[in-house]
């Protein structure tokens, strides 16, 4: 039975992943043609509830509904902090009217997403709600580490910077660790929780970490105004203790191992320019399979039919379990 | 009116319920004893198997009058009171405008006399609109009778004002309650700073921050000579706290609440916002400390924070939904279900936890089921069951984890002086 709503990772199956990750292939070949579109979701209404500002998030999942051919509304929302869930319950109420398929939605505040599927029959996909989760960057990273590494069972992935906060650490480790990927947590004492992360390795020391011997390092975005009271005591700072340095470049490069990134990049906070353009950074390659990978998504949760094998390139392949 | 509660076992603070009939004669309980016969005109109540107990009294409600009426009022408050067994109330003063001087006080008792059929304590503040900034009236609420003042809810941020305020009030008879929190520590105020909190992606709120308050309050009242009561411990360094200034001999009195005693943090699932309140649940570790210290008196009492909040208000994302549950339905019977049913602990201590020593807080006279005092008792059916339905409910909000669920045990009757509050 395919879920309504597509909320965190905790919640799939590694079945389910290794579905979604599939799925998601034909999608990205899709790609390289001249027609980038399929008619799988004609007919259907994507509406975007983004109560945080988000350019690449919001982009991504408005080309991969078109690619779909999904009607994509874009609901004019307040960005601000203090949107909280009873305006929220308001504007779902309206929604409801509308009667979207469809609901991508950020959200500031942990959980709103959940609380928001709870009041619709439209199908939630939560695009990152406060630290909590971000499962369909998740599902790109994945995808991207298996472009990589096709069994990536056993590879060590590092996640470093602010894992406090960040919910790209919290849906990616996740994922990663139901694929069998070792995961590692690295950043300043402050930002990496001691209670909380089950089999990850923590470290606060990078030349340890590297020691550790990871396959690929995946650098968190690092944002001082994030942060209510301060954990470090600035961004310099950060940079010469956490930061990929020229010096632990050269390092990083010797030994081949990959970079990861969610962006947008801080040039000289997480990493210096140079990384950039490093041959074994997947960061552009990220951004093109978040298109796919959420097309994935979006088909997988595809209300109300029974999808045939076969049709629509392979991608009908999985999907009929609804 | 005259009733015989004929065939019950009578509970008391000390020892196990004794077999005994009570008879109560024009609202005074006029004899104990096994065997009593009937005279005419005498009703009675049969009893077999069941305890007769002493009324209960929660030293810790929020009943939101004036102000948030759409959560709960005096009158549904004290119904829901009555309804769990419980005969009596201390209101907190976060209120709007909260109960900070004599007007306000005043004005609430006049009400409850009018629509309760309990009577109803209230707190005061602090400070003036719990801002922490001005005292509030001080001496006006203490004519009216006001003898603990709390900004619950909040705690006083700085230190040298309420150590003037202890100084000032203790010698008007007035003792001080603390809800011990440093904001600075206590993020959002929505969880626990641990596995959970990490999990749902919500800063978390340490336990250090209810313990560095505490011990700073306790320390403060050390100091000015005054009394403080630290309301609703949730940690076990919290429980330790108070066991070491307590065997320091220092004036400390202690409440540990029925939600604290039995949840944890595990219990949230995916954002239940029946389970948030503030302090926020903890650990399994930290259940089993706040009931060892229970058990070992380093609480004075049970008091449940009965927090009301209408569905919608409750209904938003677990950040922005309020703190706090409803207790007052509820108490008795839960802690009955989990502990007096597993023999964690007998009848004894609920008498003495959660009826008589949270009147002794008070001022007041405990209320046992002993010849020559005033009726005010509960008939409890241990056998029986009750199902928290909406229907059950007295309250006017039905934020509580309970809700739905079928516990063992059951109020059967609430009997105060010649009245009859609840037979059911």
């Amino acid at each position: 039975m395919v879920p309504k709503d597509f909320l965190d990772i905790a919640s799939l199956s590694r079945e389910e992943v290794e579905l979604l990750l599939e799925q998601a292939v034909p999608f990205k070949e899709l790609f390289t043609r001249s027609v980038k579109k399929v008619p799988a979701l004609k007919g259907k209404s994507v509406l975007m509830l983004f109560y945080e500002p988000s350019t690449r998030t919001h982009s991504s999942f408005e080309v991969a509904a078109k690619r779909l051919s999904a009607d994509v509304i874009d609901l004019d929302v307040p960005h601000s902090s203090t949107v909280k869930g009873e305006t929220v319950k308001d504007t779902v109420d309206t929604l409801q009217a509308m009667r979207a398929d469809y609901i991508v939605v950020r959200h500031k505040m942990s959980g709103m997403p959940m609380a928001i599927a709870r009041q619709t029959k439209a199908s939630v996909i939560n695009a990152g709600d406060g630290a909590h989760a971000h499962p369909t960057q998740a599902l790109l990273d994945a995808f991207t580490l298996k472009e990589v590494f096709p069994d990536p069972a056993g590879r060590k992935v590092l996640i470093a910077g602010d894992i406090l906060h960040s919910r790209v650490a919290r849906s990616t480790s996740t994922l990663f660790g139901k694929l069998g990927v070792e995961v590692g947590f690295l950043g300043p004492g402050s930002l990496v929780p001691r209670l909380g992360p089950e089999g990850i390795v923590r470290f606060t020391d990078f030349d340890e970490a590297l020691q550790w011997g990871p396959d690929a390092l995946y650098l968190l975005r690092v944002q001082m105004e994030r942060q209510d009271v301060q954990y470090f005591p600035s961004l310099h700072e950060y940079h010469r203790v956490y930061g990929v340095t020229q010096e632990r470049f050269e390092r990083i490069k010797g030994e081949g191992i990959y970079i990861m990134h969610p962006g947008p990049v801080n040039r000289g906070v997480e990493l210096c320019h140079e990384v950039m353009d490093y041959e074994r950074s997947l960061i552009n390659q990220q951004v093109e399979n978040g298109i796919a990978a959420r097309m994935a998504v979006l088909y997988w949760l595809k209300p109300g039919t029974l999808l045939r094998q076969g049709k629509e390139g392979k991608a009908g392949g999985k999907g009929n379990r609804r | 009116m005259r009733i015989l509660i004929r065939g019950g076992a009578v509970a008391a603070e000390d020892g196990d319920p004794v077999r005994g009939d009570v008879l109560i004669e024009e609202g005074v309980i006029t004899a104990v004893a096994e065997g009593l016969k009937a005279a005419k005109g005498v009703r009675v109540v049969e009893a077999g198997g069941k305890i007769v107990a002493p009324a209960m009294f929660d030293a810790h409600v929020h009943f939101r009058e004036p102000g948030q009426e759409h959560k709960e009022d005096l009158a549904h408050g004290t119904e829901a009171a009555i309804n769990g067994g419980v005969t009596g109330v201390v209101m907190m003063p976060n209120t709007s405008p909260a109960i900070d001087s004599a007007a306000v006080v005043r004005t609430l008792y006049d009400k409850a006399a009018e629509v309760s059929r309990l009577p109803v304590y209230t707190s005061g503040c602090i400070t003036k609109s719990r801002a922490g900034k001005e005292l509030a009236g001080i001496d006006g609420m203490r004519k009216l009778g006001v003898t603990m003042l709390t900004d619950d809810g909040d705690s006083v941020a700085d230190p040298a004002l309420l150590m003037h305020a202890m100084e000032y009030a203790t010698d008007f008879g007035m003792f001080f309650a603390s809800h011990c929190e440093v904001p600075e520590l206590a993020g959002p105020r929505a969880l626990n700073d641990g596995k959970v909190s990490y999990q749902l992606g919500i800063v978390g709120s340490p336990a250090c921050s209810e313990e560095i308050c505490m011990d700073r309050d306790i320390r403060l009242a050390h100091a000015a000579g005054a009394h403080v009561h630290i309301q609703h411990v949730s940690s076990a360094l919290g429980m330790e706290t108070i066991r070491w200034w307590k065997e320091r001999g220092v004036r400390v009195t202690a409440e540990v609440s029925p939600h604290h005693l039995i949840f944890n943090e595990g219990d949230i699932g995916e954002y239940n916002t029946h389970y948030k309140m503030n302090p926020p649940l903890r650990t399994a570790e930290d259940n089993a400390a706040l009931l060892a210290g229970l058990k070992e008196g380093v609480f004075d009492l049970i008091a449940t924070d009965h927090a009301p909040h209408s569905e919608f208000e409750k209904g938003q994302d677990f950040v922005s939904a309020p703190n706090g549950i409803t207790g007052l339905e509820t108490a008795l019977v839960s802690l009955f279900d989990r502990f007096v049913v597993t023999g964690e602990f007998g009848w004894d201590l609920l008498v003495r936890r959660y009826s008589a020593e949270p009147r002794r807080l008070m001022g007041l006279e405990p209320v046992p089921v002993a010849e020559g005092k005033r009726a005010d008792l509960i008939v409890f059916d241990p056998a029986g069951e009750t199902t928290f339905t909406r229907q059950f409910m007295k309250s006017k909000s039905v934020n509580t984890p309970f809700l739905d669920q079928t516990l063992q045990g059951r109020v059967e009757m609430v009997v105060r002086g010649e009245e009859v509050l609840l037979e059911r």
